[in-house]
């Protein structure tokens, strides 16, 4: 009798164990952003579908959209964005154009690049929306020589 | 140097059949291989240790498990390598049979579905040989080097979750003959490779390129072929 794990358990225990490089790494991160931005939008139809159903819940959900843990969520969801769209690009024109460039050292290379560029595309409006946030949020105004608005 | 050695045991007709592990410390020298550690214990401790080896020098690939996480030939991965602490596991995504013996078979009916062999049924020009230049033996070359021990399909996060994915290995002895001048069959492997399972299921995750040990550059050839698809 052999030990068949599902589909899922073998998944779940790859991913949560297997030892890969940065391949592995970048498929993961892929993959989580991937599903929090399809989370994301799914939650984000549903909530303006209320403008017409349920105005007051509209009200709501975007009260909701201003408080601090959700102000979080969105800066983490630009991250998201970005980082998918980035690696993406890498994923895309490394098959599509260059396949000699699947090549060990020049694909771990590419995904700290990758990575790199992510945070640096995210940094800018990571810390525009950390500001407005403990400004409105909190009253705590990092920047006080450009005022508030 | 001693080593904490931590195997994968499970053998259902022996009373084992809740997978878990047995311990050992084992005193090893630093190019010492993990199957050296391996045939020690199944040697002088347990006999009842089970896992594949035949050659237990790279070319068979029979002996590939998880060493620490990471698929490897136990023959080819010295003890300094994987420092003194190590796990050994049966490689993931086919079904244990016992200990680290996994069921090959639905590998090798991937490896099947692609035609992995020469057609060509004319009859060669001077009646007795397909004659090649040097380039064109190339385009392949790397893809010949394959020794079929599953390292780089089951580290491949979609064949963990997909079994109808034929897997990278079954992709490159395909690429192997659709880039091979003298064969004919070309549009039919294409054809094979361009369906559900095959391989636009690749995520380009690069455990598989990763993993082999042979250094064949998986995920190239496997770009070669989604290429060779969409033309």
């Amino acid at each position: 009798m052999a030990s068949s794990a599902s589909p899922l358990k073998t998944t779940a225990t790859g991913y949560a164990t297997y030892q890969g490089r940065e391949g592995h790494y970048a498929f993961l991160l892929h993959r989580l952003t991937g599903l929090g931005v399809l989370l994301f939008l799914i939650i984000h139809i549903l909530d303006t579908s209320t403008v017409y159903f349920y105005p007051e819940l509209y009200e709501h959900a975007i009260a909701l959209y201003r408080s601090t843990p959700f102000m979080l969520g969105e800066i983490g969801l630009v991250f998201a964005v970005i980082y998918h769209g980035v690696n993406g690009l890498r994923i895309a024109v490394t098959d599509l154009w260059m396949p000699k460039r699947w090549a060990i050292q020049t694909q771990r290379n590419a995904v700290r690049i990758t990575l790199a560029i992510s945070v640096l595309l995210w940094a800018p409006a990571a810390l525009w929306m950390t500001y407005n946030m403990l400004l409105h949020n909190h009253g705590i105004n990092l920047l006080p020589f450009i005022g508030t608005h | 140097m001693l080593v904490y050695l931590k195997i994968f045991r499970y053998n259902p007709e022996a009373g084992r059949s809740t997978p878990s592990f047995d311990t050992y410390n084992i005193e090893a020298q630093p190019t010492d291989r993990v199957l050296d550690l391996l045939e020690h214990v199944k040697g002088h401790v347990d006999g009842t240790l089970s896992f594949r080896r035949s050659c237990a020098h790279g070319v068979c690939g029979s002996d590939a498990m998880r060493i620490n996480g990471r698929n490897m030939l136990a023959c080819k991965v010295l003890v300094k390598d994987v420092g003194n602490e190590i796990t050994v596991e049966p490689i993931l995504g086919l079904p244990v049979l016992k200990d680290m013996i996994v069921d090959m078979e639905p590998f090798f009916d991937s490896y099947k579905a692609v035609m992995p062999y020469l057609v060509n049924d004319e009859v060669p020009a001077d009646g007795k040989e397909r004659l090649q230049s040097p380039e064109q033996r190339e385009r392949f070359d790397d893809t010949t080097k394959c020794i079929m021990c599953a390292a780089c399909t089951t580290s491949c996060p979609v064949y963990w979750a997909d079994d109808q994915y034929v897997g990278p290995a079954a992709i490159v002895n395909a690429h192997r003959f659709i880039f091979d001048s003298r064969d004919q069959a070309g549009g039919e492997r294409l054809k094979i490779l361009s369906d559900h399972g095959g391989v636009f299921r690749c995520r380009t995750a690069f455990n598989c390129t990763e993993a082999c040990p042979r250094e064949i550059h998986v995920t190239q050839a496997i770009a070669e072929v989604k290429q060779a698809i969409t033309g």
